[in-house]
């Protein structure tokens, strides 16, 4: 770590990991509540508000604390205002805190849910972007707060570096499209439709521009690979993500209420998105070949390149196998895209926060070598889990989609007959992953502070 | 490719792109109120009770949601609107063993968000979800007059027989071994409140005396 204010990083990490285990926490309930719905004192709907919420803000706090150490040192100079940075900090948590005592009263009385200025007051509702509005209000407060500071940070150098360029580009890109989820509409299905604009050109645009950024940032650090060549491969990853994500939107919008020529639009950029991520995978190992340098921080590079690869699988080719509105016809509202939403979030973002954490957390810790073996046991531990989650969830969705969709077997009798077994394995395979996540957070509060294994001779 | 090549297309492709979804979600705009009921005062209530109580964390609609419980676009299109109403207001009071806990909803919110389903069941999804392909086959087969009636009455919308239809009633499978009395069946059909206490179905009084005898003896072949 070349720069002291960088060390604000730590408190997002510290904030990422602890929801990240929250996150995994309900997950398990919520498993366990496809079975046995009655299982805990908050209902389905809470704890899934919890498990999605947990895992948007754990991102967005690590995308925030990987962008606090990455600017610094991009730019060469100290933060802007590391002050600033502490309250914009302190407010995230404390407004991230209201947020959820809001919905854990919600969950134990759904009446306290009173509207106040046309808007509900704990919980809006709406997936994903539940936060009531006077939350939304600090989250944009808080990203300004943020996206200034950085600003003002490259500023005093002016050393506009293209990883900076794409990070805070996407980064800007996602404050502004939080935008269209803040107003409300009458019809359903424009309400949808401007939800799918957050949503969608969230996960699949600029986050997808961050994550091109901050993978060329991490194989520059790991393998001192040349910034120009990595440089020009996150403008031509970055590029396709756009060109194929931004009106990938069309596949949202098939079955919704929106007009026929969305099959099209949809159809065709969508099936093109997953091209983009394949070349990340293949820029990940390209710059590993190439820079046969000696990698001490083995574990931080497997992780990024374990990013790549599952981005790959889990946002591009799940994603892709139901993108054609041929296909999409019958698996729309099935437990296929559950599958996909797993893998696709673990693969894109999880694994991507986790990589930046391995990369840049011993430095900020002020060592060089450090104990890596429980990064591999966390990541392995993980994966597997996840990836046996995700093949229940898919098979539960192919049995959904054919005896729902085709044969015309009622929800109910198919979800709590046919699918059980799958539900018990994914419930299963949820503690499994909760073993993985809990040896990564313990690393991550312990790393660099014990003193290393003796070396054999 | 140089670097600054590959950042021109990167920005200048992507604000095309964006260009191009803003003219479409324009013109999109312009045709939706057309493709959809017009969106009353009660409809619009019944939209704030739907994000009231969260319900888009269990269920989906239009497909889209939590994948808990069943998709609510096509809600009213085949379940009467007295079974609705109260197995909103109490679920397991008539399902003792529905997933849905009771939520608190009062009888106007609950007329409301019947109406709000209402709505949306008649937007034009480009036909989603599509009909199932063995439901279709199953109805073009030759029946009893009995069975023809439990068909054209659409009774399979809430009661199951083998293993097909819905779970909103009981299931019928057996329902002659249980049920062997078929003026029970007569007086049930005609008026399910007479013979079973709290019954959410609806009378079918409105069909033939003939119809209900018809429809009752083919109930009690079902062993």
């Amino acid at each position: 770590m070349q720069y002291q204010s960088q060390k604000i990083a730590l408190n997002f990490y510290t904030a990422a990991v602890v929801l990240f285990l929250v996150q995994v926490l309900v997950g398990i309930i919520a498993a366990v509540q496809f079975m046995w719905p009655d299982f805990f004192i908050l209902n389905f709907n809470t704890i899934r508000t919890l498990h999605i919420n947990a895992l948007v803000v754990w991102l967005l706090m690590g995308m925030m604390g990987a962008t606090y150490y990455v600017v610094p040192e991009e730019s060469e100079t100290e933060l802007w205002s590391v002050p600033l940075a502490q309250f914009q900090f302190w407010a995230t948590v404390l407004a991230v805190g209201a947020v959820v005592a809001g919905y854990i009263v919600m969950g134990l009385n759904p009446q306290a849910n009173t509207e106040i200025f046309g808007t509900r007051l704990l919980n809006e509702g709406r997936e994903y972007i539940e936060a009531p509005r006077w939350a939304d209000v600090l989250i944009v407060v808080s990203v300004l707060l943020f996206l200034f500071n950085n600003l003002m940070t490259i500023l005093k150098t002016k050393k506009f570096t293209a990883v900076q360029g794409v990070l805070l580009g996407g980064l800007t890109f996602l404050a502004l499209m939080y935008i269209p989820g803040m107003f409300y509409t009458k019809s359903m299905v424009k309400d949808q439709f401007w939800w799918w604009w957050v949503v969608h050109l969230w996960v699949e645009g600029s986050w997808e521009m961050i994550a091109a950024a901050l993978l060329a940032f991490m194989l520059h650090k790991l393998l001192g690979a040349d910034v120009k060549v990595l440089a020009k491969w996150m403008y031509i990853e970055t590029g396709l993500v756009l060109f194929t994500g931004i009106l990938g939107l069309g596949h949202h919008y098939y079955w919704i209420g929106t007009p026929k020529y969305w099959l099209w639009v949809g159809g065709i950029f969508s099936s093109l998105e997953p091209i983009p991520l394949l070349l990340m995978v293949w820029d990940a190992f390209r710059t590993t070949r190439e820079t046969r340098g000696v990698v001490e921080n083995r574990v931080g590079l497997y992780y990024t390149v374990a990013h790549a690869i599952f981005n790959f699988v889990g946002a591009g080719l799940w994603g892709v196998v139901h993108t054609l509105p041929q296909v999409n016809k019958w698996t729309h509202g099935t437990q296929i895209t559950t599958a996909h939403g797993h893998l696709a979030f673990y693969g894109a973002y999880v694994l991507l926060i986790l990589s930046m954490i391995y990369v840049t957390l011993p430095s900020l810790r002020g060592v060089k070598e450090f104990n890596q073996s429980k990064g591999y046991l966390a990541f392995w531990w993980m994966t597997i889990s996840m990836v046996f989650i995700v093949i229940t969830i898919t098979g539960a969705g192919m049995v959904q989609t054919y005896l729902e969709r085709l044969l015309g077997l009622d929800y109910v009798t198919v979800k709590a007959g046919y699918n059980l077994w799958f539900w018990i394995f994914r419930a299963i395979f949820g503690v499994g992953f909760l073993v993985g996540a809990a040896i990564i957070v313990k690393d991550f509060f312990t790393l660099g502070k014990q003193p290393l294994p003796a070396r054999q001779p | 490719m140089s670097t600054n090549a590959a950042k021109n297309l990167f920005i200048y492709g992507s604000l095309l792109c964006f260009a191009v979804l803003v003219i479409l979600t324009i013109d999109t705009m312009g045709t939706l109120d057309k493709r959809a009921p017009e969106i009353t005062e009660k409809v619009d209530a019944g939209k704030k009770v739907w994000h009231k109580y969260d319900c888009i964390g269990c269920h989906t609609i239009l497909g889209n949601g939590s994948y808990f419980a069943p998709d609510m676009t096509k809600a009213t299109e085949r379940k009467p609107k007295g079974y609705l109403k109260k197995f909103l207001l109490n679920p397991r009071s008539i399902k003792p063993d529905a997933a849905m806990p009771k939520l608190g909803l009062s009888e106007e919110e609950a007329d409301n968000l019947i109406a709000f389903l209402e709505w949306t069941s008649k937007v034009d999804t480009n036909d989603w979800p599509p009909k199932p392909v063995l439901a279709a086959a199953a109805a073009a087969g030759t029946a009893s007059t009995g069975q023809m009636l439990f068909r054209k009455n659409d009774c399979a919308a809430c009661h199951q027989i083998a293993g097909l239809g819905g779970t909103a009633g009981p299931d019928l499978t057996h329902t002659g071994s249980k049920q062997p009395d078929i003026d029970w069946h007569i007086r049930h059909l005609k008026d399910p409140a007479s013979v079973v206490e709290n019954s959410a179905m609806p009378a079918f009084a409105h069909l033939s005396d003939e119809e209900i005898r018809m429809l009752a003896e083919y109930l009690i072949t079902l062993k």
